[in-house]
């Protein structure tokens, strides 16, 4: 009977614990894999993909994007991108600034755009600046229309944070009126 | 407003992360200031400020500065700051810099990391209503 005991617990203690020590990290250590697995393609491949700023995500502050942005969640600050598109339940209190600019949500501030499409859901509570611009029926506009965008001087320093090129040429120019 | 409420949370994790489509923060995406967010929260751009999440990831190339209150944190990326989360796992490409407030961590091989990762009991994170002040 020994025997065997000594036997079965020896067997029992290398089978088993190695078993579940292999077992146990492994389940934590998956599931960040599984999380992290897909992210990291779209990473390497999508240029084109927005970032998404869904419903359930509220920032407090600026936004700054060299690329799209999609925001379906609420913001409560200014935002800076290339695309930027507002969705149907979004809201963004400040101002929103870019080439093209798409809502169909709510916001309260200014749009300072190349391009505004305002969808019928959209609802706008202040001063859009545009070059271009497109209304569709069922849009609540509260401010001014302004076809001012790129001929203002306030504006080069919106564009100026997309294009660092913009911002180099007019300061050398500042810089040697100051010097004269 | 960092409450997390985990006792309904922990509940009905699965299916509210299905039901909120997670966030997606691009490495082009820099933001400075606070995210809430009740989803999953995935950046791979640079965040300075605080976060609150139920799942935070941060990417490779992502950078946070800041603190973190999240159920699950992920870091594959650079982090400076706090983290106050149950579960939490430090990839080996991340480099973290600060401390991590944890109940179950794991750390890769290859991992930077500079600072402390101070155990508590679960009860510490359900009752986490706001960032506690932590010795320097």
């Amino acid at each position: 009977m020994t025997i065997f005991n000594r036997n079965d617990k020896p067997a029992d203690a290398t089978a088993k614990p190695p078993a579940n020590d292999i077992v146990q990290p492994q389940k934590p250590a998956e599931r960040p894999q599984a999380t992290a697995q897909p992210l990291s393609p779209p990473a390497k491949t999508g240029a084109s993909m927005p970032s998404v700023i869904s419903k359930a995500l509220k920032i407090t502050g600026q936004l700054e994007s060299t690329e799209d942005i999609q925001i379906d969640g609420e913001i409560d600050g200014d935002v800076r991108g290339v695309g930027v598109k507002i969705g149907n339940n979004a809201k963004v209190k400040g101002t929103v600034y870019g080439d093209e600019v798409e809502l169909a949500g709510t916001i309260d501030g200014k749009i300072e755009a190349k391009k505004v499409i305002l969808n019928g859901t959209a609802r706008m509570s202040g001063d859009v600046v545009h070059q271009d611009i497109k209304i569709e029926s069922g849009a609540f506009i509260d401010g001014h229309l302004k076809p001012e965008f790129g001929k203002t001087a306030s504006k080069p320093a919106s564009v100026s944070t997309l294009k660092p090129v913009t911002s180099v040429a007019p300061a050398p120019e500042k810089s040697i009126e100051a010097r004269h | 407003m960092f409450a997390l409420s985990r006792r309904s949370d922990t509940r009905t994790a699965p299916a509210r992360g299905i039901e909120l489509p997670p966030s997606y923060l691009r490495s082009s995406l820099s933001i400075r200031g606070v995210l809430e967010a009740e989803c999953e929260l995935t950046i791979g751009g640079k965040v300075v400020g605080r976060i609150a999440a139920l799942t935070l990831i941060i990417a490779p190339g992502g950078h946070v500065e800041g603190d973190i209150i999240a159920r699950d944190v992920v870091i594959g990326g650079y982090l400076k700051g706090r983290v106050f989360a149950p579960t939490v796992t430090v990839e080996e490409t991340a480099h973290v810099d600060g401390r991590i407030f944890h109940h179950t961590i794991s750390v890769a091989r290859g991992a930077h990391f500079d600072g402390r990762m101070p155990w508590r009991p679960v009860s510490y994170f359900e009752t986490l209503d706001q960032l506690p002040e932590t010795q320097p």
